[in-house]
């Protein structure tokens, strides 16, 4: 498709002029240094064209006249406009406009960032880098950096539901502190890590993997991977989820933040997005009464005995809304849950179905995930404890960001509610008694101040109770950052 | 245990053998300005926008305008112009994006093309995402949780974009008022 520019000297495809050439080369280095001559030759045209009289920079579109330059916009390359030149100026004009036409282009395209290319070998030698290091030269593509963190504040309950006297002291503890780190090989290859400091004092990989992206809509992903299950355990910023600690089914049920070494194929079709993954499986060994967060290996000299598949399937019939579904299933035995001389693989399947709809700022999200584990007598033989056959949470919650309908600059006050159920004890094996302290109901209601996207402070109340009257109600309040 | 590992390693084959078939990429500027003005001739222009109209866009948007060189794209189709498309470059959370942003006559939105994103893909904005920009015009409406709804973990990239389009569809206003003067003073 030709595409013309206003003025005829300087159309695009026939003038293979020195900038043509540079074009032609695509490097940004060599670039820079054609864009420094054209503007030195720019300004010594100007400096010669200005005793003159007229320097013909703002020509309007449609000729100047009279009107007030500082309101018509400056067009370069319209070689129509002007008019009061004399013949021997209009060269040298004309030659300016050129000239600011191209020098405009190249501006204008290497801030796009649109056919950045990297380095080649060749020019990093020239460059005096290795090929690596050189790659920062010449690719915006390169290092990517970027981070998020939270801090909590949370106050509980000096009785439980009873009344009996509960002990928790207040706890202050700066959550997360997280920094992306990234890097673009080239168009087809990535890779992408979150490296987390938990407590101040812990420090993890969270995950770190390679992309292979084969096209816009597909693409093989391996190294340490989240579990692609709910919707916090892949999108666990502050910023993202309403409610000052994250739902009690996101950390029993699916125990996010989960992580395990694997590979898979991940991609999105039209309004269908998938992720399908092989990773090594949970470990047993480590479930307890309380759930299966225990049982995450988090890519430390994993034992990959027994592997798991995971995947996620999610439809978006229309901007901000979603439903979809997720499923793990794989043994969690590891080669170690041996009882009377026969080995249980203590098969692991949660599924989980989940939904968002973020609608003129009306914020609704629920997930109901359920697990099930074969084999949990024999496990909890191993164990002496009682780990649940079936475990399950769930909960809904709604906001609404009372500013979003009017002109707040971006800033977001958003109220919210959330009721969620769990039970990590939802059925025990058959011998087993259930016990009542672990089915619980949560009530949060707090809200939440966004002064940027980026910024966020939650304060809420959890109120909370059991069968067993042994809820400790709680205050929280948090401060959350993502950038 | 040993189906599922199975299952999951011919998962993985079958995706290598499609990885080797597959293609894809983000469109060029020339492309998208092709496909949006199929019939039309493209006029390409580099505006220099006065400081006088820089703070008039920036308060037409409700944002402030970085840059004052834009560059615009006049379609014109048997002597009338049939549209127009802006290039915006700006960051969405350390790297940069540009969106090819595409106007009918009437300066509403047409479409919108990423013609370049330098974040990681995933937090790249979907076409069916960005068509629900089309028709629209520079409203108080057009804001992320009104009009348009935000993107699910890609909340910076739903904030750039929208800022852009009312960036791209103040300095339309501004611009063709300018003109509009310059029109009047040359008759």
């Amino acid at each position: 498709m030709p595409i013309a520019t206003t003025v005829g000297a300087c159309d695009r495809s026939p003038d293979p002029g020195p900038v043509r050439a540079s074009r032609g080369e695509d490097r940004v280095w060599h670039r820079f240094v054609v864009v420094a001559s054209l503007a030195l030759g720019t300004f010594a045209t100007a400096a010669s064209a200005q005793p003159q009289g007229q320097v013909g920079v703002a020509s309007s579109p449609t000729g100047s006249g009279d009107v007030d330059q500082t309101e018509a916009p400056a067009v370069i390359g319209n070689a129509a406009s002007g008019g009061t030149e004399t013949s021997e100026q209009q060269p040298d004009l004309a030659e300016l406009q050129r000239r600011l036409d191209l020098l405009a282009d190249e501006v204008e395209r290497l801030r796009s960032g649109e056919d950045v290319e990297p380095v080649s070998v060749d020019e990093a030698r020239r460059l005096g880098l290795a090929p690596s290091a050189a790659a920062a030269y010449g690719r915006e593509r390169g290092v990517s950096i970027a981070g998020y963190g939270e801090m909590l504040l949370e106050n509980f309950g000096g009785e439980n539901e009873a009344g009996t006297p509960t002990g928790r002291t207040t706890q202050f503890d700066f959550l997360r502190a997280i920094i992306y780190a990234g890097y673009r090989f080239n168009d087809k290859f990535l890779f992408n890590s979150e490296i987390e400091i938990e407590h101040a004092d812990e420090v993890f990989v969270e995950f770190a993997y390679l992309d292979y992206q084969a096209s816009e809509h597909f693409g093989v992903r391996g190294g340490l991977l989240l579990a692609p299950m709910g919707l916090v355990n892949e999108f666990h910023e502050p910023t993202v989820f309403l409610g000052a600690e994250r739902p009690v089914t996101e950390s029993r049920i699916i125990p996010s933040t989960w992580r395990e070494n694997g590979g898979g194929v991940y991609g999105s079709f039209d309004r269908v997005s998938f992720r399908a993954y092989v990773m090594n499986g949970f470990d047993g060994l480590d479930f307890s009464s309380g759930g299966l967060r225990g049982g995450r290996q988090k890519g430390s000299r994993a034992k990959a005995t027994s592997m798991a598949f995971t995947g996620r399937v999610d439809v978006t019939p229309t901007p901000g809304v979603f439903v979809g579904a997720s499923l793990y299933t794989g043994d969690s035995g590891q080669g170690q849950v041996v009882v009377d001389d026969t080995e249980f693989g203590v098969r692991t399947t949660i599924f989980d179905i989940h939904g968002q709809a973020q609608i003129r700022g009306l914020d609704v999200r629920g997930v109901f995930a359920r697990a099930h584990l074969d084999d949990a007598a024999q496990l909890n033989l191993v164990l002496d404890t009682i780990v649940g056959e079936q475990m399950q949470g769930a909960y809904i919650q709604v906001g609404y960001d009372l500013l979003s309908q009017t002109n707040s600059g971006g800033v977001a006050l958003t109220p919210y509610v959330r009721y969620e159920q769990v039970d990590t004890q939802d059925r025990v094996p058959t011998g087993s008694t259930r016990s009542l302290s672990t089915d619980n109901r949560y009530v949060t209601a707090g809200v939440e101040l966004k002064p940027i996207p980026n910024i966020v402070v939650k304060v809420d109340h959890a109120w909370v109770s059991n069968d067993a009257e042994t809820g400790i109600n709680q205050f929280n309040v948090s401060m959350g950052y993502a950038f | 245990m040993k189906r599922v590992a199975s299952v999951g390693m011919s998962l993985l084959l079958v995706t290598t053998t499609m990885v080797a078939v597959a293609q894809g990429g983000q469109m060029s500027r020339e492309e998208a300005l092709a496909a949006v003005f199929p019939q039309a001739g493209i006029e390409a222009e580099r505006v220099f926008l006065t400081e006088r109209q820089m703070v008039q866009i920036g308060e037409l948007a409700g944002g402030e305008v970085e840059s004052g060189l834009v560059a615009r794209y006049v379609a014109t189709q048997g002597g009338r112009i049939v549209g127009r498309a802006y290039v915006d470059t700006h960051v969405v959370r350390t790297k940069r994006e540009s969106l090819l942003i595409s106007l009918e006559a009437d300066g509403s939105v047409k479409r919108i093309d990423v013609t370049a994103f330098l974040e990681p893909t995933e937090y790249q904005a979907h076409e069916r995402w960005l068509q629900q920009y089309d028709q629209q015009t520079l409203t108080d409406d057009l804001a992320v949780q009104r009009a348009i709804r935000p993107i699910a973990g890609a909340t910076l990239t739903a904030g750039a974009t929208n800022a852009a389009v009312r960036r791209v569809l103040a300095i339309d206003q501004v611009l063709a008022l300018a003109e509009e003067k310059v029109g009047a003073v040359a008759r």
